[in-house]
């Protein structure tokens, strides 16, 4: 009964939660829309830059294999690229992106690893990997030119033959609803150079394969890489979006209940005055 | 027998279609892709690229990039394109005029690039739209 103050507190602050998440749902909603139109446009782009990029691989003499297309000989370890939210709050993103990379880690012992987003260190140091540089993701829609210092590091790395593969880690985003991690590998770019259909007929390169491709492959690998700091923005923004939503859901909820519990005892200690005063009256002097 | 042309930048998917001949400025100069082109790879200039389909020409103005042609297939990725239709001139003498602006005010180098690469970009689009309205 003199819990009745203590309601009320409680109430005001289911409130106060449900006031928060709801601008949090409202922000990543606007969010949402604007990193939309960027990362779903500029899927097909990517996509048929891949399916060029591997139609080339294919065609080219293997003595004409610029640095990025060759296994590199006498390395092992794996520079591994995981792109994660800077924030957290957003359902299950992060956890399964570290679920993906667990499976991964499982498999490929020696990784170094190239953090974007803070959430991204957080994984590493769970588990006790070797980060060698790690950028910040940021709250709004990753600019391209995030992609060249990564390249750097890759290029340090890969080229400079530390690592024997680049592979990078993100999420993808299905729908509002539904957002996969996945794992690309990135380096080298090598596409099946053994499948026997590789040889229909040799392309014809203008001016020249070794003027041609090391541009074409540069630009696919950047492209690649901004593509999977889009996807995982626009997956942050709709999980952020979704679980802001049934957390706002969840403290009307909460408040509903406290009502219905702040007014029936405020009736029950009513009743009970009521009760004091006329037993007062009728009590034998 | 016709191409099957797509033409696709980061910014959205510009043409998709068939043609009888593309005509697309290269690095090696201007060239001609007709049906049963042989396989090739090469990079695009900025400049006007022509499509002609049915006896119709419709023109779009690309700022470089790459193009693919294999099995009549032809893939142009573009940095940036737009079809010349949509050109709005009045914007593009806008932007034209702001970027030239821009430059002339103290700018940081990378400001300076960016500056430089819109102007190319207004610049080819009135070129493209000025031709356009003198050929129709």
């Amino acid at each position: 009964m003199a819990n009745l103050i203590s309601i009320k507190r409680r109430v005001r602050t289911a409130q106060n939660v449900s006031k928060t998440t709801k601008a949090m749902q409202m922000i990543a909603a606007s969010k949402l829309k604007k990193a939309e139109d960027a990362a779903l446009s500029s899927r097909p782009y990517v996509e048929k830059l891949t399916s060029v990029s591997r139609n080339i691989s294919k065609k080219i003499d293997k003595d004409n294999l610029i640095e990025y297309m060759k296994v590199p000989k006498d390395t092992s370890g794996s520079l591994m690229i995981l792109v994660a939210p800077d924030k957290g709050l957003c359902g299950g993103l992060v956890t399964n992106l570290a679920r993906m990379l667990l499976i991964f880690t499982k498999e490929n012992k020696k990784i170094s690893y190239v953090t974007v987003g803070k959430k991204a260190n957080g994984i590493v140091r769970l588990f006790a990997g070797d980060t060698v540089a790690s950028f910040d993701f940021g709250t709004t829609l990753p600019s391209y030119d995030t992609v060249y210092p990564i390249m750097t590091i890759v290029d340090d790395y890969f080229l400079g033959k530390k690592v024997q593969d680049v592979y990078i880690i993100n999420s993808n985003f299905n729908s509002v609803f539904s957002q996969t991690p996945v794992i690309h590998k990135l380096l080298p770019v090598s596409f099946d150079l053994e499948d026997s259909q590789a040889i229909n007929g040799k392309a014809l390169f203008e001016p020249s394969e070794d003027v041609l491709l090391p541009g074409l492959i540069r630009h696919y690998l950047e492209m690649r890489l901004y593509q999977s700091l889009l996807e995982t923005y626009l997956s942050e923004q709709a999980a952020r979006m979704l679980a802001m939503q049934n957390a706002t859901d969840n403290a009307k909820e909460i408040i509903e209940e406290l009502r219905l519990l702040y007014n029936k005892t405020r009736q029950e200690k009513i009743t009970n005055e009521i009760l004091d005063i006329s037993g007062g009256m009728y009590a034998p002097v | 027998m016709k191409l099957a042309l797509t033409i696709l930048t980061p910014q959205a998917q510009i043409y998709s279609g068939e043609a009888d001949e593309i005509i697309v400025p290269t690095i090696t100069g201007e060239i001609g892709i007709l049906p049963n082109h042989v396989s090739l790879l090469t990079q695009i200039l900025p400049g006007e690229l022509r499509v002609k389909n049915a006896g119709k020409t419709s023109s779009f103005a690309i700022m470089g990039g790459y193009l693919e042609v294999a099995n009549n297939q032809v893939n142009v990725l573009g940095d940036y394109a737009i079809r010349a239709e949509d050109i709005e001139v009045a914007k593009a003498q806008q932007a034209k005029e702001r970027a030239e602006k821009a430059k002339q005010e103290k700018a940081s180098l990378e400001d300076l690039a960016t500056i430089e690469a819109e102007l190319r970009k207004s610049l080819l689009e009135l070129k493209v739209a000025h031709r356009r309205k003198r050929s129709s």
